[in-house]
Parts: structure tokens; sequence; C-alpha cells
């Protein structure tokens, strides 16, 4: 059994503000969820209409 | 915030005795709905694809419903009203107004969704009149027994009712803070209930004035279209009162347990704001196949919902900007290398982290879903219950459980029973929904139907263009497995910690944002301008279709027949026969199911 303040992990080494945070970190992950989005998109794209035969309505 | 619960020493069942039994029952009650959804899930799953049938298929829709409405109805609203209560409770640092007033509204959702789960499980005896095999959607010309209705408008009424709660709470507060900013979390709770006063329209409309007469017989026959579209007045928004307890936690909760602190609260408000503005005018995105809707009105909801992504962008950003917050002041460092330094072996933290990157997952599914030309290509196959058990089925419940280990200890003064059990129980959820969330949506687009018993069919084979069918047939049920194995470990867990010795200080504080409130303009805050504009929206998306779909089949649609039909229709019965009839049915039903 656990203490629920070991749950805390309370390892700061440093205190960071808001002006001494930049995301970048987060601009990154992000950046790379798009590509994965836009590579997802394409492959769709391949599935939708190259995966099928033509529907010819009327 | 709360100045007494941020030192970290008085837990909350400490400062707040009597709203922690409250918030203890609401969450007991959602874990127990939890377990039994979770048994109705493995018998489906091991059910459609063949690997393990021991119930008749006509059951299968018996064993859906529960399912669906345990799971998305019970579980997710009951932990919702619970850590809601948590949250105002805590944010304001004030007991609620009448302790006998919240029992109340507690009472009335337990009395709602007992009378609709009697129902929904009389299908599984012929022999009673009882059943309601409508599926979580309800959609006419499916007819449910009226205890089924009768219970969800129940369930609807103590949610109304605990939403005034809360506000109850927020005024008594402002009248002794009048120039303070409204807490966060109270902020977020109170945006919430207002995009679930207006979704809620919609279903007590369906609900009240034309399923539960329809079901007792008081009139002939309702219009399906128009039963429907109400019913997705309502539907869609619910996916974001499932989700806005979640972001809540992502929002305030996760920060700190990341080590670091929310980015931004403004811009966690700005979310806030617009999921209460573009939640509702768009549940026409799930009638895109359905006839006798304009194609442009079907345009407006896409319209609508493509906006709704902006929300859920900032609110990646935010989120994960607060953890590598959290990372950084642990001493993480590079461009990726950050995510190594963040605590990954703390369930809580794990469980969360792991739910977002489902959700990320999930944003790409319902862009799909979204699309008005591309929903053709999965509309009613396996790959919508494959988006949405990454949306509700991870990144809200994963995100349920995985806060529940941290809450839990804080509302009994109880320790966890087992922290590394709870590490493992995420990872399995994970991995099973990582399983059966992808073998859906690959099948989907392979074509083969959802919300199916036995989506096997001789002299026609499904094709695969890679891997077989059968293949993700077990990878589907091996998945369903590994999630019910994951909801006994929870269960198990959080029933176990009871017999946990009693503990103090196991109070565990919340930081402060990076950026204050006061960062932002008051006009955020103003409650009453954000709901006047909802309603707008809602007008403007809604009056059009609603008018042309009762212009063309009128209100009440005299062509459609219920099926299955529960009451006979009371013809030749005078209207006051026919009223005393009707009640005294639903009376005996009631009493029947309330000792």
């Amino acid at each position: 059994m656990q203490d629920g303040r070991d749950m805390e992990e309370e390892q700061t080494v440093r205190e960071l503000s808001h002006d001494e945070f930049d995301p970048n970190g987060t601009l990154a992950l992000i950046a790379v969820y798009f590509v994965i989005l836009l590579a997802m998109w394409v492959f769709m794209y391949f599935v939708e209409f190259l995966g099928n035969e033509l529907t010819v309505v009327g | 915030m709360g100045s007494a619960l941020e030192t970290g020493t008085p837990s909350f069942v400490d400062r707040f005795p009597q709203e922690a039994s409250v918030v203890k029952a609401a969450l007991t009650s959602s874990f127990i709905a939890l377990f039994l959804g979770a048994v109705f899930g493995l018998i489906q799953g091991l059910h459609r694809t063949d690997v393990f049938r021991f119930l008749d298929s006509q059951y299968y829709y018996t064993v859906l419903t529960a399912h669906g409405v345990l799971m998305v109805v019970s579980f997710t609203i009951f932990f919702l009203v619970g850590i809601f209560t948590w949250a105002v409770v805590r944010s304001l640092d004030r007991p609620v107004e009448d302790i006998r007033y919240t029992w109340a509204w507690y009472g009335l959702m337990v009395v709602g969704t007992l009378m609709a789960v009697v129902a929904i499980l009389g299908g599984f005896v012929p022999s009673t009149e009882l059943s309601a095999d409508v599926l979580y959607t309800f959609y006419a010309p499916l007819q449910a027994h009226p205890l089924f209705y009768g219970g969800l408008a129940i369930f609807i009424i103590g949610t109304w009712l605990a939403g005034a709660d809360w506000f109850r709470s927020w005024y008594a507060w402002k009248q002794e803070h009048p120039d303070e900013r409204i807490p966060l979390q109270t902020f977020m709770v109170l945006t919430t209930m207002l995009m679930w006063y207006i979704a809620t329209i919609g279903i007590a409309i369906a609900v009240v004035g034309f399923l539960l007469p329809w079901s007792l017989g008081l009139i002939e026959s309702v219009n399906p279209l128009l039963t429907r579209t109400l019913f997705w007045f309502w539907g869609h928004p619910v996916v974001y009162f499932w989700l806005m307890p979640a972001y809540l936690l992502w929002y305030t909760v996760l920060p700190s347990i990341s080590g670091g602190r929310l980015f931004s609260d403004p811009l966690a408000r700005v979310v806030f704001v617009l999921f209460l503005l573009l939640s509702t005018p768009v549940g026409i995105h799930h009638q895109y196949v359905d006839p006798g809707i304009a194609e442009g009105f079907k345009l407006i909801a896409m319209t609508n919902t493509m906006f709704l992504l902006l929300p859920s962008l900032l609110t990646a950003f935010t989120v994960v900007a607060s953890m590598e917050h959290g990372a950084r002041q642990r001493g993480g460092s590079g461009l990726f290398g950050w995510l190594r330094a963040l605590p990954w072996r703390n369930p809580a933290f794990t469980g969360m982290a792991l739910a977002g990157l489902m959700f990320a997952a999930g944003g790409f599914s319902g862009m799909i879903n979204a699309g008005m030309n591309i929903n053709y290509l999965i509309h009613n196959t396996l790959w919508v219950p494959g988006h949405f058990h990454l949306t509700v089925g991870t990144a809200v419940a994963l995100t349920f459980m995985a806060a529940s280990y941290w809450l839990w200890p804080q509302l009994t003064n109880k320790p966890l029973f087992s922290r590394p059990i709870a590490l493992t129980q995420t990872v399995v959820w994970f991995v099973g929904m990582a399983l059966m969330s992808n073998a859906m949506h690959v099948m989907g687009l392979f074509g083969v139907p959802r919300r199916t018993a036995e989506p096997q069919y001789e002299g026609f084979e499904f094709v695969a263009s890679f891997g077989s069918i059968t293949e993700l047939r077990m990878q589907l049920a091996l998945g369903a497995t590994l999630l019910f194995i994951s909801t006994v470990l929870f269960v198990s867990n959080i029933a176990l910690s009871t017999g946990s010795p009693t503990r103090t200080g196991l109070g565990q504080p919340l930081s402060k944002p990076l950026s204050p409130a006061a960062d932002s303009p008051e006009v955020l805050d103003n409650l009453k301008l954000w709901f006047g504009i909802a309603m707008v929206l809602v007008v403007l998306a809604y009056m059009l279709p609603l008018a042309s779909i009762v212009g063309d089949s009128g209100v009440i649609d005299r062509g459609v027949s219920a099926a299955p039909v529960m009451i006979d229709l009371l013809t030749g019965l005078n209207p006051v026969t026919a009223v005393t009839e009707a009640v005294s049915r639903l009376s005996v039903a009631i009493v029947g199911v309330v000792p």
C-alpha cells in the first residue's frame, strides 16, 4: 500500500517562471502530430478513391 | 483556489466530509456501471467475432443497449457529477448550500438509472412485458418500455438539479467575493452545465413530448426523423459532456501531477467558452445519410464541426505545454528528451497521458467522420465504434480511472491498495484499446457493419487488402478481453482500498497557473453573454431543418408503426380512459421496480 503523497513524486529541481519557459518540445510534438495527420489523410485518399471502382450515378 | 486545501495536509474529506460522501457515492455508482458495462462489452465483443457465443443472437441487442447506456450515460455522467461537485466545493472553498438538496439530485439520478436498467435487462426475460432493445440512440420506430423513457427523463432532471446546485454555490460565493474572477474549476463546471441545459432541450422534447407518450399509447405514432434529429441535438453535445470533466482534470490536475503548472488559465477559459458555443449546433453531422434533411443544412453542420477542432487543438497545446513545464522543472531537457523526465511510474499521470495520446488518434478518425463526403465511406461501419472507443472509451474512461487513483485517497483518507496494479491497469487498457480500436477501424474500412450480432454472411466474404478478416476478429476479441481484465483490476483496486488503514495528510495540492485569470479580459467570465450567443447559434443551426422536417411529414407521422409494439394501441378508448390506463400501467411498472 502506498501513501497518496508518494504519488505526487515531487522531484522539482528548478522553478521555471512564465518568462523562462518556452514550450519548444510541445511545438515539436504538435508538428509531428500534424505530419501524421497529413500522412493519414493521404492514406485515406488511397482507400477511398483508389481502392474502389468508379461509381457512376445516373 | 481554496487556500486551506493548497497546503497538502488536510484532504478533501477532512475539510468537507459531507460533500466527500456525495462525491464517493457518485463515483461508486459510476464504477458499478463501468463494471456491468464491461461485462456486456466482453459478451458482445466475443459474440460478434464468433469467438464465444453463449447467448442467442436475438439477445445481442439487449446486451448492446445495456453496454451503451451503462457506459456512456451511467458511468460517465455519475463520474461527472461526482467530479464537478468536488471541483466546485474545492475551488470555491465552501460547502454546498444544502446537503439534503445535493443528496436529492443524486437520489433522482439513481432512481432514473435503476428504472432504465431494469427496462433494458427485462429484454432477457421474454415472458415479461419489459424490454428496451432500442440501443443507446433509441431511434423510433424502435420502441422501449415506458420505464426506460421515464427513467431517462428522471435521470436528466437529476443532472439539471445538480447543475442548479453548483450555480447556487457560485452565486453564494459571488455575494462574498464580488470583485473576484470565477475560480477556474468552477468556471469549467458552469460553462459545461450551460451547454448541457441547451443540449438537453432536444432530448427533453423527444422523450417527454413524443417517445414516452408514444410508448404509453397516448399518441399513435411519432415522426422518426424529428425524434432522431432531436436526439442528435443532444447526442453530439453529450459527447462534450463526457469530455469536459476529462478536460477539467487535464487542465487543473494533470499539470500538478506532472510537477508543473497550467500554462495558461485564459486559454483554458477560451476553450470552455468555445465548447459552450459550438457543441450543440453540429448534431446534424450524425445524420449525413438521413433522407429528409437538405444537403445545405448538413454542410452548415459540417462547417461548425470543423470549427470544433479549434478548442481541441488549443487543448492539445495547453495541456502538453503544462506537462512539458513539469518535465523541465523536474530536470528534463532537449526537444523530446523532456518526455523521459515525466512521472511515468505514477498511474494517475500515465493513465491521463495515455488517454490524451489515444485522443489524438481519435481526433483523426473524428475528422473522417465529420467530412460529409468521406463519411459515406465509413458510415454505419465498425469504424464508428472504433472512433468513439478512442474518445469516450479511452480519452474519457482512462482519464476518469487515472484521476480516481489520485482523488479516491483524498475522499476516504485511505491510501490506494496497490500502485503497481494501478499502473499495470492503465497500460493494459491502452494496449487492449489499441488492439480493439485498430481492428474496428480497419474492419470498418472493409465495410464490416456495426450493430450486427453475426457479421458473417453465407455466400459473401469481406475482403481485407492486408491481413485477413479472421485475424482482425481475433485482434478485436483479444482487445475486448484485455479491456475487461483492466476494468476488473481497476474496480478491485478501488474496492480493496476501502480496507486500507486510515491515514491523515493525504491531501494533494494543485499548482497555480503560470498565466493567471487576471491576464485575460473579464468578458470571458460573462456567462450570460456566452449563453445568449450559444442560444442564437443553436436557433440558426436548427430552426430551418426542424421546420422543414415538420413541414414535410408533420409533428406526428401517422404512417409509422412501432417495433416491437409494447402497448396495444388504445383504439376505441376515450382520452380520459386512455390516460388513466397509461398512468396505471406506468405506476405498476414503477412499483415493480422501487421497493
